[in-house]
């Protein structure tokens, strides 16, 4: 059995959108519009001080400097001109203390929001969660270019099981095996699938319903996309707009992750590499915020111009921030104690800063926020309740930790 | 009597507030000027060591040159070119030019001084007047970031090194047309590692031979080998010799005495070192250890003496920095 939401908090939620629209028995969205998310994920470790939270001229604020933003009295860094002219558009959180300085540990935790292993990651909550009737496409995908950093992958469904799992779009092609092999008609393909669904009734008459149905929405998700390829063939953007994305991988992917969020998957994150900057921080942040301040606007822009903003969430995060300290080699190295994620769209309220760090950037000074606050806040704006459980096989989870809470500062 | 490069002596050192990456002596050879990680340029009186601090720059200065008619170049992290009038007691701002819109990571001087070179973290490479700061021509730019130029004594060529993952490149180019005349792959100096995919490595610095004839670059051999020198002829390409110090890190500048040996710079995690090299010879000549990373290394218009700047620090942050004024003994 797939895992819901019990029914006591069901009940509990009609009851409370009584009077208002029909009730979604998964998503408990409060708009007309499913709510989706976006989440563009910075790995290594973005630095908040070339970012989010300069501090120039001070010990360890490195060679950059910080410029006015749209938003009265907030300073970003320089090396974010375009983003800056959007500042009353986001939220910003500058007092992240995650204290895991680890990519793996980082990766896994920011996006389950919980320590401990095997809980559903943010993107595979979410599609859970917003998860509608009918839904054909897969519920939350990925996308990155091809290379090696295996922590990138890490954490997905967890208990949810394989249906939740994230699909990896790699280098902006469709999922591996989509499509049909030369030589295997329409005809054929379908005498094939009858063969796996026999295969799968007699599998099912003896043994646990869950992992089945789980590959057999696999299989439906396969489909779907193999229905959809069009989604993935950026040649129907113009150039034009192709040029105003960016021509690198993170500007590809952000197009396409707008597509896929056009073509209704509720959940898209969006990996973008090279950021893990143990040399040369101020050299490789240079590069690494051009790609993405010039792209980050774009998608905005695209996203609002569409209406789209009004019911998707955008995530700017990271596993964890950078060493306010500068190494011998001008790099700076893993730091979870001090930093900074932003968002925009749905649920959050605009031009917000949250929190604050001291002076040098070591520790946070004001607001301390956890990796579970963030998880908690990122399902509310999308219009969950964080504080409802999971039901696993009669089992309760809770879909958040109950530790923690939303950062009511920065929700709309 | 030729200098002997093994006999050298510290004569003093100065401490600075932060770590020190950059040193020029001045064309008369009156003051030291020293950049790192803060705006101001520290300027040291060789004679009576006097440091006073020069302000003109927003950020971090890197590269610096020594330039005819009494001036000295310095760049910093965001793009801007300063000339100070060093024919005084005290050096004083002449020009403040907006060169690039982000780091300047490459400054050469031509050998008759009346123009420079910069090139900038997105590849761009500009031609200057020194005189007054203005523009001469933009130069074909590059894919990639450029970390090193030189400007041929023969006034008809330049060379750029650049910062290409896994083949740092060395193109010479036609300083009138930008032709390009040769290109030499450097894989020897890249670190590129396919588990993180970051090139770690790539030229850090470029000097040429006070004839032109030998191109040197320098770096580190492979992803954790040794602070590497290579030599290139001019001409063909053809690798001179590669000079590979004991110390494991980077070297950072190189610089070339008259009397024929080269002077290089190297540094690793919380220490460093000089070295001296024959071109054509695979031993070093001599060596010495440092506190810290040797950052930079400059030497004296008189030949006689040379300054090293340094990064101290604990572990793998330093947050302090040393000028370190050495003489040639006999």
């Amino acid at each position: 059995m797939q895992p819901s939401l019990t029914r006591r908090q069901a009940i509990a939620r009609l009851a409370g959108a009584a009077g208002t629209a029909a009730f979604a028995p998964s998503a408990f969205a409060t708009s007309a519009h499913r709510k989706q998310l976006l989440v563009l994920f910075l790995s290594g470790g973005a630095s908040q001080l070339e970012t989010w939270d300069p501090k120039p001229g001070t010990k360890f604020g490195g060679p950059f400097r910080a410029i006015n933003t749209s938003l009265d009295g907030v300073r970003i860094g320089e090396l974010l001109p375009r983003t800056a002219k959007i500042m009353h558009r986001l939220a910003v959180v500058r007092s992240v203390n995650s204290n895991l300085p680890d990519h793996e540990k980082g990766h896994y935790a920011i996006q389950a929001g919980r320590l401990a292993p095997g809980y559903p990651v943010l993107g595979s909550a979410v599609a859970k969660l917003l998860e509608q009737p009918g839904d054909v496409l897969p519920g939350y995908i990925t996308l990155r270019r091809a290379g090696p950093k295996a922590y990138t992958d890490s954490g997905d469904a967890g208990f949810l099981g394989a249906k939740y799992e994230g699909v990896r779009v790699i280098d902006g092609l469709p999922p591996e095996n989509l499509i049909v092999p030369a030589g295997i008609n329409a005809a054929a393909l379908q005498s094939r699938d009858a063969v796996r669904r026999a295969a799968d009734q007699r599998f099912l008459r003896s043994h646990a319903k869950a992992p089945i149905n789980g590959y057999s929405t696999t299989f439906d998700q396969a489909r779907a996309l193999m229905q959809r390829r069009e989604i993935f063939d950026l040649k129907a953007e113009s150039p034009k707009d192709i040029e105003r994305y960016g021509r690198h991988d993170f500007g590809k992917n952000c197009m396409l992750a707008r597509r896929l969020l056009e073509a209704g998957v509720p959940c898209v994150r969006v990996v973008h590499f090279d950021w893990d900057a143990h040399q040369d921080n101020f050299y490789w942040h240079q590069m690494r915020c051009a790609e993405f301040d010039r792209t980050f606007v774009t998608l905005l822009d695209d996203l609002e111009q569409r209406g789209m903003l009004e019911h998707t969430l955008v995530v700017v995060t990271g596993e964890m921030g950078r060493t306010p300290q500068i190494n011998n080699l001008g790099g700076r190295d893993h730091w979870g104690r001090a930093w900074s994620v932003a968002m925009a769209g749905c649920g959050i309220k605009q031009g917000i800063v949250h929190g604050a760090t001291n002076d040098l950037g070591t520790e946070v000074k004001e607001h301390e926020v956890g990796i579970g606050d963030l998880f908690h806040t990122y399902l509310t704006a999308l219009g969950i309740d964080s504080s409802a459980d999971y039901d696993l096989n009669g089992q309760t989870n809770p879909i958040a930790d109950p530790a923690a809470k939303p950062i009511k500062a920065v929700l709309a | 009597m030729p200098t002997n490069p093994a006999k050298t002596k510290l004569i003093i050192e100065h401490k600075h507030e932060v770590p020190l990456m950059s040193c020029v002596f001045t064309p008369n050879g009156k003051h030291l000027l020293a950049g790192g990680r803060d705006a101001s340029i520290a300027c040291i009186d060789v004679a009576s060591g006097k440091k006073i601090a020069l302000a003109g720059h927003d950020s971090w200065v890197g590269e610096m040159a020594r330039a005819a008619n009494d001036l000295v170049l310095t760049c910093d992290y965001v793009g801007h070119v300063i000339a100070w009038d060093c024919s005084g007691d005290v050096p004083k701002l002449r020009w403040n030019i907006e060169a690039h819109p982000c780091t300047i990571r490459a400054l050469a001087v031509s050998a008759d001084g009346k123009s420079f070179a910069t090139g900038d973290r997105d590849g761009a490479l500009r031609l200057w007047h020194c005189a007054d700061g203005k523009l001469m021509r933009e130069l074909p730019r590059s894919d990639h970031p450029l970390y090193g130029i030189a400007l041929h004594p023969d006034g008809k060529r330049i060379i750029t090194a650049d910062r290409q993952p896994k083949k740092p490149t060395i193109k010479v180019c036609d300083l009138t047309s930008g032709s390009e005349l040769l290109k030499i792959e450097v894989t020897e100096l890249s670190g590129y590692r396919n588990v993180e995919d970051i090139e770690w490595g790539g030229i850090r610095g470029l000097t040429l031979m006070p004839d032109g004839a030998l191109i040197i670059v320098c770096g580190r051999s492979g992803y954790d080998g040794p602070a590497s020198l290579l030599l290139y002829d001019t001409n063909s390409g053809k690798l001179h010799r590669k000079l590979a110090s004991t110390m494991k890190g980077f070297s950072y500048t190189a610089r070339c005495h008259r009397d024929g040996f080269i002077m290089a710079a190297s540094g690793e995690i919380a220490k460093g070192e000089f070295r001296a090299w024959h071109r054509d010879e695979d031993k070093s000549l001599a060596d010495t250890a440092t506190n810290g990373p040797c950052t930079c290394l400059d030497i004296h218009p008189d030949h006689k003496r040379f300054a090293i700047t340094q990064a101290i620090g604990k572990s793998s942050y330093p947050e302090t920095g040393v000028v370190a004024f050495y003489e040639w003994e006999g």
